[in-house]
């Protein structure tokens, strides 16, 4: 009888996720608690860590249905895997951003690329610690600090790396006010700081309306492989700009975006599962990640450094950080450092046309490498 | 795939698409510097567009 009370007892305890309950599971929902309590109590990028928190804890209690297939993080994570969410992310930061101080200034536009070596420095560490030439791909673009786009070129090139990548990357993004300024410092002495940019020409609403869709036709002329994300990213703006769709920017801006958000960090966080997550390899991707938004920063600040050599002139090398992609993060990064040597030089506004580069930059690299690896 | 999967293929692709970055956004940053000639065409009026949506 009793026999029989206890074999009941271990078969009920089997359908439950207790008995498949391990150390690494306590690992992640503490990760996932570290990331809530973050959000919470520092403001680190509160939109994305809750809900990637959120679902990490989820994922990692065993017998939750969400993550099978089926459930509801099941979903999400469906529609990050086929390309569907990052692209819609882009049209909503379409319909959020103004690209005039990037139109304004063009001189300043290739500092997008400039800023992005990073990227490579990551690519080849990644490599020479063994990892395949489409992880490695993957791991590089994070040093491109662009959420959407990190996620989009990993699930192309190596998917199963998703969960390191898209954390690495977001929480970079998240630490780059204490990331990126020592190495600015250390790169800048105080007159270069100093510099003041001369006030930008006023852009006109034509020429606004013709950014979108010029860039839509290069895009998908010159780089197929990463269209999908930077189109969308155009018809945001185009709503915005054309001043004809003013209800339908704002829902790509508002409602539809924050809706794309929870489904993407819900997608996130539910592939944080502890049997792929903790593992050596996660370890060294999140060192390359750093190594590549410090390498980024630096490599933006040194190229406007090359730049001033030919230049009458000057700009402030400050704004060589920004050319990181994060917007606009890094643009607040740069007028902060700037503020404070000099609390009026107001930077912000110029920081802006290298930062909204920076998105082009990440795109026009992660394309050139999707083509190269030979990944439609 | 046209890379080799080899540290020197990693090297070769970074060195490749760095120079290509660069040279694509610079042509970017061309395009942008011809926008003012699109002012030639005229003038938007903004309130008119506005009152018409």
């Amino acid at each position: 009888m009793l026999n029989n009370i206890l074999e009941f007892l271990q078969a009920m305890a089997d359908q439950t996720g207790i008995s498949h309950f391990w150390w690494g599971n306590l690992v992640m929902i503490a990760i996932g608690c570290t990331m809530i309590g973050l959000a919470i109590v520092k403001h680190y990028e509160p939109l994305l860590l809750v809900g990637i928190g959120f679902a990490c804890i989820i994922a990692n209690v065993p017998g939750s249905s969400l993550i099978l297939p089926g459930g509801l993080f099941n979903y999400a994570y469906k529609g990050v895997e086929l390309l569907v969410i990052p692209p819609l992310i882009f049209f909503g930061v379409g319909a959020m951003t103004d690209f005039g101080p990037m139109i304004a200034h063009p001189k300043l536009v290739v500092l997008g690329a400039l800023a992005h070596l990073g990227i490579f420095i990551a690519l080849i560490g990644a490599k020479a610690l063994g990892f395949s030439i489409h992880e490695s791909g993957a791991i590089g673009i994070i040093g491109g600090a662009d959420g959407p786009m990190a996620v989009f070129v990993c699930v192309k090139l190596a998917p199963h790396l998703l969960p390191q990548v898209a954390v690495a990357a977001y929480s970079y993004m998240a630490l780059m006010p204490l990331i990126q300024p020592p190495v600015m410092k250390l790169l800048t002495t105080k007159q270069e700081r100093l510099i003041r940019m001369k006030q930008m020409r006023r852009v006109s609403r034509l020429e606004k309306i013709a950014f979108p869709i010029v860039i839509g036709i290069v895009v998908n002329l010159f780089f197929p492989p990463v269209a999908p994300l930077i189109t969308m990213l155009m018809l945001g703006n185009l709503f915005k700009e054309c001043l004809v769709t003013e209800r339908l920017y704002k829902t790509a801006a508002n409602g539809l975006m924050n809706v794309i958000i929870i489904i993407l960090t819900v997608a996130i966080g539910s592939t944080m599962t502890a049997d792929k997550f903790l593992t050596f390899k996660t370890l060294e991707i999140i060192a390359l990640g750093l190594i590549a938004f410090l390498g980024g920063t630096a490599s933006g600040v040194i190229g406007v450094k090359i730049m001033n050599l030919f230049l009458n002139e000057k700009i402030n090398p400050l704004l060589g950080s920004a050319g990181i992609a994060s917007v606009p993060i890094a643009a607040r990064v740069s007028h902060i450092v700037a503020a404070q040597e000099d609390p009026e030089n107001l930077l912000i506004y110029h920081a802006m046309g290298p930062n909204l580069a920076g998105v082009l930059g990440t795109a026009i690299s992660g394309g050139i490498m999707l083509a190269l690896l030979g990944v439609k | 795939m046209i890379v080799p999967d080899s540290v020197y293929g990693a090297v070769l692709l970074s060195i490749i698409d760095f120079i290509l970055s660069i040279v694509m956004i610079s042509g970017v940053g061309i395009v942008l510097a011809l926008f003012p000639l699109l002012n030639r065409l005229g003038k938007l009026d903004e309130e008119k567009i506005r009152q018409a949506s």
